[in-house]
């Protein structure tokens, strides 16, 4: 079993199908980070971004870039619409993180139950054929999917990455998420920062389910799955850091992938919420080579002495 | 726990009766339509939301054609046959207290049920309410140690995955198989059976590998199946059969595929395209071209405007309505109360009924269920038959 050509193949596939899990989790660990918020709703959007782009490739048979189109639109406006409406007003009203907490959580379990009368229950892909084109590289088999999977992937992280680095808006998300009481004392708009923060997840939650959609089927009560996966992955990678949480949901599905070489493929799913456990039990501020790395980073004499903590931060 | 109850299906036409046993007991009643008497109620317990809802709402939707086609004839004697449906979403912690509440609430004295694990599971609870449990689709060889109250219309995977496993060995010379399933009741007997049965033909299991129901990415698992070097690779799936197949498919891996019944469904087509040909599956019932009362059911199909998922399955669904009629009708002619331990007499002592879609059934003590097996390849995007297995 342990071949070269099959270790390969199961590093290249993991790496692709972690593609979806890195997306969903930096969107998760964006609006942790920036808002302090633990966003289930993002299951709701997720669900509102698939459907939108399955029926307008089905229903209306819309060309792909127009699906992507509408979901990405639909997505933002519905994020756009919770953050002013919805938890802008729990803000104002300081309500307690578990008044957040529920009605995140309430909010997806009704964007499900509309979908479901919406779409019905059966599983559903964007395209009514989930094969994909293949060719053999090296003796891997490398698919059409794949090669969108990691480069829609690698370009939203580095867009995001220069985004939080190099824009005024970045910065000052930053800012908020490390003080946004004393950012707003310097002028900044918290709540601007809460809406660019909820667009750029909503825009990661579409590519992730995306992807996801052109895979595997979906009903309305997947998405509240595919959340949990990404809490998992933000926990991992410490609360507060962004780029380590993606970084953690590709470790989690490469250990997932490898894992078969050692155990059967019916605990795989255990695995997942055992590294899960173990961590939050002996790490719970996320795995500790993200802190000692972060210490070096800090305490290291090539450390530049003025470099701001929360910008440090954004770009890891 | 949505509920629903229904008399008369959907808006369908009259249809004219079909040869069935249930029809002499309708005309001896001297009515045309069942309206005065008081209704004789079933329940019925399928996912109708959830994975496996495609499947469960078009079982409901059959089962609504059945009983409007029984009472647009005259009804059960004169009494209009009534079902009462619960969705379980093929999982076992729902179909316990929706069971609980037909038994309890609802008092109906027999319940038709699906999906392995919610039969498994509704087993003891059908016992201690003593209440006639009637399987028309799970396939678990376990399902005929259930005890007295649980009795099948549908073969069990003993009878089509049998006949599958010898025929790969015997007539397609296969030597060398793996087996991939899905890790819940209906994987894990079906599975074991084709292992069983394969390696008493005189044939390797090179792999026998089980996967999470919620699993997504199979690379991994198809990869130890490709170094295990199978001659043909069976697949006891459920919804995730297509993914599996594709994946396998783009791994490179060209080995023949076999499924069971499961797999005899044309999204299956839409979804794999030209992956899937060469796919062999079984059906345990006739199509039209064999049977034309299956007609019948195809006709009031085309009015919902869709092709409906397993129409093998949907083919007993409407005779376990049949079934259900006469077991109503023989004690409503016995003067004996509907309760589940009469219904149960009723059954063994019927114990043949000649069903329109699927043949004779004979109601034996071993609690199995004996049909011949259709196995179908997937030929240019057509299941074509491929052998008939009596």
């Amino acid at each position: 079993m342990i071949e070269p050509a099959i270790l390969l193949q199961i590093l290249w596939t993991g790496i692709a199908m972690s593609s979806y899990f890195v997306l969903l989790t930096v969107a998760f660990a964006l609006t942790l980070k920036v808002e302090k918020l633990w966003n289930f709703a993002q299951a709701g959007l997720m669900g509102v971004a698939f459907f939108a782009m399955f029926y307008a490739m089905n229903a209306l048979a819309l060309p792909t870039w127009a699906g992507i189109a509408i979901g990405l639109g639909a997505t933002i406006a519905a994020a756009v619409a919770l953050e002013v409406w919805a938890i802008g007003v729990l803000r104002a009203r300081n309500s307690g993180g578990l008044t957040f907490f529920i009605f995140t959580l309430v909010f997806s379990q009704f964007a499900a139950y509309a979908l479901t009368i919406l779409f019905g229950t059966e599983p559903e892909t964007i395209y009514p054929s989930v094969m994909s084109p293949v060719r053999i590289l090296g003796g891997v088999a490398v698919s059409d999917w794949d090669l969108l999977a990691v480069a829609t992937t690698l370009a939203l992280m580095a867009a995001l990455w220069a985004f939080l680095r190099f824009t005024r808006d970045g910065q000052f998300m930053i800012a908020v998420s490390d003080n946004a009481k004393l950012a707003e004392i310097y002028g900044i708009s918290a709540k601007r920062a809460y809406v660019i923060s909820g667009v750029i997840a909503a825009i990661f939650l579409t590519a992730g389910i995306f992807l996801y959609g052109t895979r595997a089927g979906v009903t309305p009560d997947v998405p509240l799955v595919l959340v949990l996966t990404a809490v998992i992955g933000a926990l991992l990678g410490g609360i507060g850091r962004i780029f380590a949480a993606g970084v953690a949901a590709v470790s989690l599905g490469l250990l997932q992938s490898f894992s078969i070489l050692f155990i059967p493929s019916k605990w795989q799913a255990l695995l997942l919420y055992g590294v899960l456990f173990g961590a939050l039990i002996l790490f719970p501020r996320g795995l500790p080579a993200w802190r000692i790395w972060r210490l070096r980073r800090r305490l290291g004499p090539a450390t530049p002495p003025a470099a701001p903590e929360p910008l440090t931060e954004a770009g890891e | 726990m949505s509920e629903r109850q229904s008399n008369n299906g959907s808006a369908f036409g009259r249809r004219k009766a079909l040869a069935l046993p249930f029809a002499a007991l309708a005309a001896r009643s001297g009515r045309a339509v069942a309206q005065a008497k008081e209704p004789f109620r079933f329940g019925c317990l399928m996912p109708t939301t959830g994975l496996e809802a495609g499947y469960g709402l078009d079982f409901v939707k059959t089962f609504e054609m059945a009983t409007k086609d029984i009472n647009d004839h005259g009804g059960v004697n004169g009494h209009p046959l009534e079902m009462v449906v619960l969705d379980t979403q093929a999982k076992p912690e729902l179909a316990i207290p929706a069971a609980q509440k037909l038994i309890d609430v609802d008092k109906v004295p027999l319940i038709v049920t699906a999906w392995s694990s919610v039969v498994k599971a509704l087993g003891p609870v059908m016992n201690r309410g003593r209440t006639l449990q009637l399987n028309m689709g799970a396939n678990s060889p376990d399902i005929a140690n259930l005890g007295d109250f649980t009795y099948s219309t549908f073969p069990l995977a003993d009878v089509d995955v049998t006949a599958l496993a010898n025929y790969c060995h015997t007539k397609m010379g296969k030597r060398r198989a793996a087996v991939l399933y899905i890790n819940n009741d209906t994987g894990i007997g079906g599975a074991k059976l084709f292992r069983d049965t394969f390696t008493k033909a005189g044939g390797e299991i090179v792999a026998f590998e089980a996967y999470d129901p919620k699993a997504t990415d199979f690379t991994g698992l198809l990869l130890k199946v490709r170094v295990a070097n199978p001659d043909m690779v069976h697949m006891h799936s459920l919804a995730e059969l297509p993914q599996v197949i594709a994946q396998m498919r783009q791994l490179g891996m060209t080995q023949q595929i076999t499924s069971y019944s499961v797999g005899y469904n044309p999204k299956i087509l839409a979804q794999l395209g030209a992956a899937a040909e060469g796919l062999i599956v079984t059906s345990l019932a006739p199509t039209s071209t064999a049977n034309p009362n299956v007609v019948k059911l195809l006709d009031l199909w085309k009015q919902v405007g869709r092709a409906p998922n397993g129409l093998p399955y949907l083919q007993y669904a409407w005779d376990t309505t049949l079934v259900t009629a006469q077991v109503y009708g023989w004690l409503d002619q016995q003067n004996m109360p509907l309760t589940g331990e009469n219904c149960r007499k009723a059954l063994l002592a019927i114990k043949t009924f000649d069903l329109p879609m699927t043949g004779k059934l004979a109601v034996t003590d071993d609690h199995k269920v004996q049909k011949p097996v259709y196995l179908y390849v997937v030929k240019n995007q057509q299941f074509t038959l491929l052998e008939t297995i009596a």
